[in-house]
């Protein structure tokens, strides 16, 4: 059994995902994630969930789409059982009826959002909880929670990067700036909607925080050769260049019809539609 | 199926189910072989509640600390994988557990048996500690024999990370016997020393040849403890009357460790009694515990191949046969007396000059 204690995607899987090769286009899948990592925020959120857990559970998600097609497995519900399993893995177990509930009012106000009533006001239709939804939702969750451990063949170890950047801002002697730490913090936390925890080690991650706050804030760190400050914590400037990029994607604005694509195939269901809508499956190299 | 399945099922065809072995709060254990070496392995089938709360916590756990520990005395976790809605932990076959040979009558313990296994444990513990794992459940029955005579510490059922210290843990954890006092006070800010209290009363068990501190219930439990080590005082364990279960049981004077260890050697005793130590800080940690003097004195530990060992039922030769035993290759020392004897002649061996220089 592998010993990889922080596993990463590899090239091959991050140049051709499993969704990419069912033929669901690279943006697609792109927001398709970020939706589902703001999703298992807001319920995070409303569950008043540890943030160790909340992170743990977008980081499980992450990586899952490396080895799984979006066409065989929801975003919802992929989701939910990452948020159910992280709840294990950190020691604060929440209830399945609780995560199920949550889940319902998030996908039924995001529904509500795209649909021909968005004008008006949203109201919440709790479910019955002998009703099918309930059950079919406990089938999904519960499924989703083995799949995501099975397919990650068990690698459910999970890196933080928050000491991390406490301790880089110090080395670069801008510990006491609470501007940088907390830009950056925030960068780190967004970073989190997108695959690079999955993709890059912790290091890269942080350095590419810092150089986003410090660019933001016009902070100079010496970046000429030989003295690039990046290389002091052993990362390449391509790698924090191309995180970067990740996360400044998050803030490019999206059009409606984005969103209302993104919001109708949250389901397996929805993503098989489309494909049979859409199909123009990619040779597979 | 996808490549994922591909493997999964590849891994699944490596690993050979024989026969049930044991069954036990969330798992059902199997013996099997690896296809190809035919090696021996233990397969664990974790049972999923299907419409429950599905993957156990324990299993989770299990799971997550044996992947990432990797230590002679720990067990090993060769494999996983799932078949339908089960998950399977593929983990090295170890033939018995340390409550077996504690109980079977049959075999003398020497002084340096006690300290081999006592140092296997200890080692084992280190590790985990050094990785930030308590292990949380230590008794004689988790720690599990290989053939070899190597000890592992195995169920990481209860095991979690402590590395955030002012973190809130739960106190319904280990065995009530290996309990440690905070824990039975209801401590919630708890950390490496209550796994060395458990190691104390194994310890002691291993001398003594039955459990030191059986309490009949927690408030029992605790009663045992101090009628056996004498009550805490407020200077020996400052703060302990403000733990959330705190009560009075009574006061009982220390009596000294010597009274009932009759045969133990002074440094056995020394370390014994750091393990239990009522203020959890200053109780011996893993690592210290690894240079105490008592691993360096004379007699030294017992190779593990050359640990007692149980017999299985079929090959237990006839009581009579066995005094001839004591020296050689992997042998099984035992003794002929009826059982009734055996107990106190036991303590005199286990620790009396006699053996221990007749059999060198
Ligand atoms: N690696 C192994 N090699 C051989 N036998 C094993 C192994 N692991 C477990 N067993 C056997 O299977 C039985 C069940 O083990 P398991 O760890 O599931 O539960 P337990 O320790 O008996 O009980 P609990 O789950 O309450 O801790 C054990 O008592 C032991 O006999
Ligand atoms: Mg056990």
């Amino acid at each position: 059994m592998s010993n990889h204690l922080y596993p990463l995607a590899s090239l091959v899987q991050i140049e051709q995902t499993p969704s990419r090769e069912d033929g669901i286009p690279e943006s697609l899948e792109e927001d398709l994630r970020a939706y589902g990592c703001k999703l298992i925020y807001q319920a995070g959120i409303l569950l008043q969930q540890k943030q160790v857990a909340v992170a743990t559970a977008q980081i499980l998600f992450q990586r899952f789409w490396f080895v799984t097609s979006m066409k065989q497995f929801g975003v919802g519900d992929v989701g939910m059982g990452a948020l159910y399993l992280s709840s294990k893995l950190e020691e604060c177990p929440l209830r399945m009826r609780d995560i199920i509930n949550v889940y319902d009012v998030l996908l039924q106000r995001a529904s509500h959002s795209i649909g021909p009533k968005a004008d008006q006001q949203f109201r919440y239709y709790p479910m019955s909880y002998f009703g099918d939804t309930f059950y079919n939702l406990k089938e999904a969750l519960v499924v989703a929670e083995m799949q995501i451990l099975k397919r990650l063949g068990f690698n459910v170890h999970v890196v933080l990067p928050y000491n991390t950047l406490v301790n880089y801002l110090r080395l670069l002697g801008l510990g006491s700036n609470k501007e940088v730490c907390s830009r950056a913090w925030g960068y780190l936390n967004d970073a989190l909607q997108t695959p690079v925890y999955a993709m890059y080690q912790i290091p890269t991650i942080v350095c590419a925080s810092i150089l986003l706050a410090t660019r933001h804030l016009s902070i100079a760190l010496p970046s000429e050769p030989p003295t690039c400050w990046w290389e002091l914590f052993d990362t390449l400037w391509d790698d924090v260049w191309s995180v970067s990029g990740h996360i400044m994607r998050l803030y490019r604005p999206e059009s409606s019809e984005e969103t209302q694509l993104v919001v109708g195939m949250l389901t397996k269901k929805d993503v098989r539609r489309w494909l049979e809508e859409n199909a123009t499956v990619l040779p597979r190299p | 199926m996808d490549a994922v399945e591909q493997e999964n099922s590849e891994r699944q065809k490596k690993w050979l189910k024989d026969k049930k072995i044991g069954e036990g709060t969330y798992a059902v254990v199997y013996q099997g072989r690896e296809a190809g070496t035919n090696r021996k392995i233990a397969i664990k089938k974790i049972k999923v509640g299907q419409f429950k709360d599905g993957l156990d916590m324990s299993a989770i756990r299990e799971v997550k600390f044996l992947r990432e520990l990797k230590h002679k005395n720990v067990i090993e976790l060769l494999d996983v994988f799932s078949a339908k809605t089960n998950l399977n932990l593929v983990l090295e076959f170890l033939d018995s557990d340390l409550e077996m040979i504690i109980k079977d009558r049959s075999l003398v313990f020497l002084p340096s048996d006690i300290k081999s296994w006592v140092a296997m444990t200890f080692r084992g513990l280190e590790f985990c500690h050094r990785n930030w794992i308590l292990h949380r459940d230590l008794k004689p029955n988790n720690l599990l024999i290989a053939s070899d005579g190597h000890l592992k510490l195995a169920d990481f059922g209860l095991a979690r990370e402590y590395a955030d210290p002012g973190y809130k843990m739960t106190h319904e954890v280990i065995t009530r016997w290996y309990r440690p006092p905070e824990l039975l006070y209801g401590a919630k800010y708890y950390g490496s020393a209550v796994d060395i209290w458990s190691v104390g009363c194994i310890f002691a068990e291993l001398m003594l040849r039955i459990p030191y501190l059986p309490g009949g219930s927690d408030i029992d439990q605790l009663k045992t403890i101090f009628r056996a080590l004498g009550s805490p005082t407020e200077e020996e364990w400052p703060g302990h009357t403000k733990l959330p279960n705190y009560v009075t049981v009574g006061q009982f004077p220390k009596p000294p460790l010597r009274d009932l260890f009759t045969a133990a050697s002074a440094d056995a005793l020394n370390l014994l009694n750091k393990c239990l130590i009522y203020e959890p800080r200053k109780r011996i940690t893993a690592k210290e515990a690894l240079h105490h003097p008592y691993f360096f004195a004379l007699p030294y530990p017992t190779h593990p191949s050359k640990l007692p060992k149980c017999s299985t039922k079929q090959d237990t030769p006839p009581l009579g046969e066995m005094d001839g035993n004591l020296n050689g290759k992997g042998r099984k020392r035992k003794l002929s007396s009826p059982d009734g004897k055996v107990r106190s002649i036991a303590r005199k061996l286990d620790f009396g000059q006699v053996v221990a220089g007749s059999d060198g």
